[in-house]
């Protein structure tokens, strides 16, 4: 019975954080900016998590306010960090005619660097940081699923029933019709931006408080931004194809070292398992007729430019 | 052509006076890289209650001018000044939001629709933009698709907003362009080409549409190559030369001849005839042989049906007609670009039915597709390698100095208006792109030549060269020409046979000297 309850609480845990990574980057990514500064976000809001919830904790704690209050500030504002990039990037992007490959890699080390630099002192000082993380509840875990899974479906109705989501997916097929249109590039963009990296910055906040209950300047080596930058891909960016994906990958992670030991695999190849899961999956829709839905947007990564001849 | 297309009845009233103007331009000046000085202090007054037809060789800057008013382009100089209640005040205009928010509208001769959406979430950024009918960000498509559904009622434009722009025809995305003008209510409205490609019988209904925004004291814009329509629909005509105003005249004061001084001058404008170019050319053996051909069209219907045909070496095939009655599809099948569902083609005696393009083209049949803006070109490549993707397929070594050589020649004979022979294409003019690959093509023909509307962004003196060109290779290296051209006057410019084709079916032969009107009877009968 225990040993169950922990399952689902791991598993919870690891779906929220991937999906609502892989969500937030899906938003982004509609708008069609190549965001290769996923895995260095990833780091930073797990960075500014940390910096935030310990001393967060010891306020609130101190005036009879509740963990979860504080552990809950600390996502939201790691969110709003993150969210600040996003806007940075939307505007770089859309305003000068940069490469999204330089930029986006730019940032990711920004972001390892500025993550670092958040969260170090703070570890240093509580060693630990389980203390300040969310409580192993069953209640509070699902609240936070039954949210996120929430947030999807929202996610979803914004993006292809509004018009505003609607402006988004334009911008990622073609800025300059979207633009001759009536829309402003640059405002959709930004808001995608906001929107997504807030989603985002969110998401990997839960990777400390919600799922490892750990931080360490070394986080930044595992990875898990690309592995959200998988899930995106591998369900064509779609908030209600991501939430299967995630549960199997986030699954994938949590269960790798289960895995090892039962099908006796070597650890490295163990961790790879995931992107196998996702090349197979891209070569099937890559196969079929199920390619139309997961294509990507056809400006992803394209330099925008106004003045350019578009015939 | 078409003389009963509309009378442009009295309403020439407003040339001279200032009070109607609704929008005045005023030393717009723009330049590219390269450098190209694409307008040059050009200033330009639209009246209310008028149509403006804004004329001028392939690359004099016409384009430029309706996407500065448009919001696409920043001009470097100049301002644009218009009517806010009865005083003219200077406006900026940056963005196309911007522009239509002032009323400003432009359809190009491509649509600008996201084929991915509907047509409904196409609309749902203009409805935002302007907040019309309350429409905004987060309102959902679902409201967005009824609103839609009304207006196209009420307008009398007949298109599912549910449908998505990839799968609807050419005509029907510029009819939702035309829609969206009216949704948002353009006073002035700009269409650069984009009645050009449309069918005959659209063509006719829209200028009705046109008459209407008109007598509502709209202003319009319209850029044509086609002179004599621009004669027969516009009150004033202005030409553009080189980036540069040469004039603006009133249509009932002015002639074709006149118009085509301005705009090619003198000495150019001489070369503009329309008779038969005449040479004698003996037939000789069949080339392309075509036996009992259908092929279906992009969404599986039967749109050749039982096509019969055979081209000499040596000789002109014209193919009259509506388009879309099946001459695009019956080319491309002719190439290898589209399936043959059934029947037989023979270029000498091979049967290329499932040859593919690569091979066919290999046989030296050369191909000039419809619409090639969309999809003939590598936009991102010059010039110099669009003409090599053709010119030299076999070896590895490419020899550049070579295709140099040929394409500065093509440049100079074509007249194509380039910076130089390296700048990416997509920088082109689009009449200048077009003639990129038209001389190409024609230029490398050693078989077959087939062309589909090879002329029609084209300006005229552009126009009888290349169909010159045509006609001699045919002559003098036995060349076997089929070309489909709505222009009927360019079908007869160049014919040695004629056929009509309609509803996928082939009508004739005739020859080029039966009368007119028996060809435009088989065309819409
Ligand atoms: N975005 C751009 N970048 C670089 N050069 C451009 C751009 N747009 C236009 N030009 C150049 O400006 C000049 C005028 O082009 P424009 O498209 O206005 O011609 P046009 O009169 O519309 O010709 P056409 O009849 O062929 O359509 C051309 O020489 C073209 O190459
Ligand atoms: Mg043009």
């Amino acid at each position: 019975m225990v040993i169950e309850t922990t399952i689902i609480l791991r598993l919870t845990a690891a779906f929220t954080t991937m999906y609502l990574v892989a969500l937030g980057h899906s938003i982004f990514e509609k708008s069609g900016i190549l965001n290769l500064a996923i895995d260095g976000v990833f780091f930073l809001s797990t960075g500014v998590t940390t910096a935030v919830v310990v001393p967060l904790t010891w306020l609130l704690t101190a005036r009879g306010l509740s963990l979860v209050l504080s552990t809950t500030l600390a996502a939201l504002t790691a969110g709003l960090a993150t969210a600040i990039i996003g806007i940075f990037m939307a505007w770089t992007l859309t305003k000068l005619p940069i490469s999204h490959g330089a930029v986006g890699l730019s940032l990711m080390f920004l972001g390892y660097g500025l993550g670092i630099i958040a969260g170090y002192e703070v570890r240093l000082r509580v060693g630990s940081i389980r203390p300040y993380t969310y409580p192993d509840s069953l209640g509070i875990y699902l609240a936070i699923l039954a949210i996120t899974v929430l947030i999807g479906l929202l996610t979803y109705f914004f993006i292809f029933k509004t018009a505003l989501g609607t402006a988004i997916r334009a911008c990622g097929e073609n800025p300059h019709v979207a633009l001759a249109l009536g829309a402003s590039v640059l405002k959709t963009r930004l808001i995608a931006g906001l929107l997504g990296f807030f989603i985002m910055g969110v998401g990997a906040s839960f990777f400390v408080l919600l799922w490892q209950k750990y931080w360490d300047i070394k986080t930044y080596l595992l990875g898990y931004g690309w592995l959200a930058f998988t899930i995106a891909l591998a369900a064509g960016r779609h908030p209600i194809v991501l939430i299967p994906l995630a549960f199997m990958f986030g699954g994938l992670v949590e269960f790798s070292i289960t895995l090892q030991a039962r099908l006796g695999l070597q650890a490295d190849l163990a961790k790879m398992l995931p992107f196998i899961a996702a090349l197979i999956l891209m070569i099937i829709y890559g196969s079929t007729k199920l390619r139309r839905i997961f294509e990507p947007p056809g400006s992803l990564g394209k330099v925008f430019y106004k003045e350019e001849r578009t015939i | 052509m078409s003389s009963k297309v509309l009378s442009t009845s009295a309403n020439i009233s407003s040339a001279e006076s200032v009070e109607n103007v609704i929008l005045s331009a005023r030393n717009i000046s723009k330049s590219f890289p390269g450098p190209v000085i694409a307008l040059d202090r050009v200033s330009l007054d639209l009246y209310a209650g008028e149509i403006l037809a804004l004329l001028g060789e392939n690359g004099s800057g016409k384009s430029t001018f309706v996407k500065i008013l448009y919001g696409i382009y920043t001009p470097d100089h100049g301002e644009i000044l218009m009517k806010t209640g009865r005083i003219l005040e200077r406006v900026t205009i940056n963005s196309p939001a911007d522009a239509m928010s002032k009323g400003i509208l432009m359809v190009s001769q491509v649509p600008q629709l996201i084929s991915k959406l509907t047509v409904a979430e196409n609309m749902a950024l203009t409805l935002t933009s302007l907040r019309i009918h309350g429409v905004k960000s987060l309102t959902s498509i679902k409201k967005i698709l009824k609103i839609i559904s009304e207006e196209s009622e009420k307008i009398g434009i007949k298109i599912d907003p549910n449908e998505k722009v990839y799968n609807l025809t050419y005509t029907q995305k510029q009819l939702v362009e035309i829609l969206r003008a009216m949704i948002v209510n353009a006073k002035i409205l700009l269409l650069d080409e984009a009645l050009t490609y449309l069918p005959l019988l659209e063509r006719r209904k829209l200028y009705q549409a046109l008459l209407k925004l008109k007598e509502q004291g709209g202003s319009i814009v319209i850029i044509t190559h086609k002179i004599s329509e621009a004669m027969e629909i516009s009150n004033r005509i202005a030409v553009l030369r080189a980036g540069k105003i040469v004039g603006v005249v009133n249509t009932w004061e002015t002639t074709i001849d006149q118009v085509r001084v301005m705009m090619f001058g003198e000495e150019r404008s001489k070369q503009i005839s329309y008779v038969k170019v005449q040479t004698i050319n003996p037939r000789g053996e069949p080339r392309i042989i075509i036996r009992n051909l259908h092929v279906e069209d992009d969404y599986g219907r039967e749109i050749v049906r039982g096509v019969n045909l055979t081209i000499h070496a040596g000789e002109v095939v014209g193919i009259a007609g509506i388009s879309g009655n099946g001459q695009r599809e019956l080319l491309e099948s002719i190439v290898g670009l589209r399936k043959i569902k059934s029947g037989d083609i023979y270029v000498d005696n091979v049967n290329v039915k499932r040859s593919g393009v690569k091979n066919i083209r290999e046989l030296g049949v050369s191909f000039i597709p419809d619409r090639l803006l969309e999809h003939g070109i590598s936009p991102e490549e010059s010039i110099v390698e669009n003409i090599a993707a053709c010119t030299v397929r076999n070896g590895i070594n490419i020899p550049w100095g070579l295709i140099e050589e040929i394409s500065r020649e093509l440049i100079n004979s074509y007249q194509i208006i380039a910076p130089s022979t390296k700048t990416p294409v997509k920088y082109l003019s689009g009449g200048n792109i077009l003639k990129t690959i038209v001389a190409r093509e024609i230029e490398n023909a050693k078989k077959a030549l087939i062309a589909c509307n090879p002329t029609r962004t084209l300006d005229e003196v552009s126009a009888i060269y290349v169909r010159r060109r045509i006609r001699e290779k045919a002559v003098n290296e036995n060349l076997a020409v089929l070309i489909a051209s709505e222009d009927l006057d360019e079908v007869l410019m160049v014919s040695d046979i004629i056929y009509v084709m309609n509803t996928g079916r082939l009508y004739g032969p005739l020859t080029p000297e039966a009368p007119c009107e028996d060809i435009e009877k088989l065309m819409v009968m």
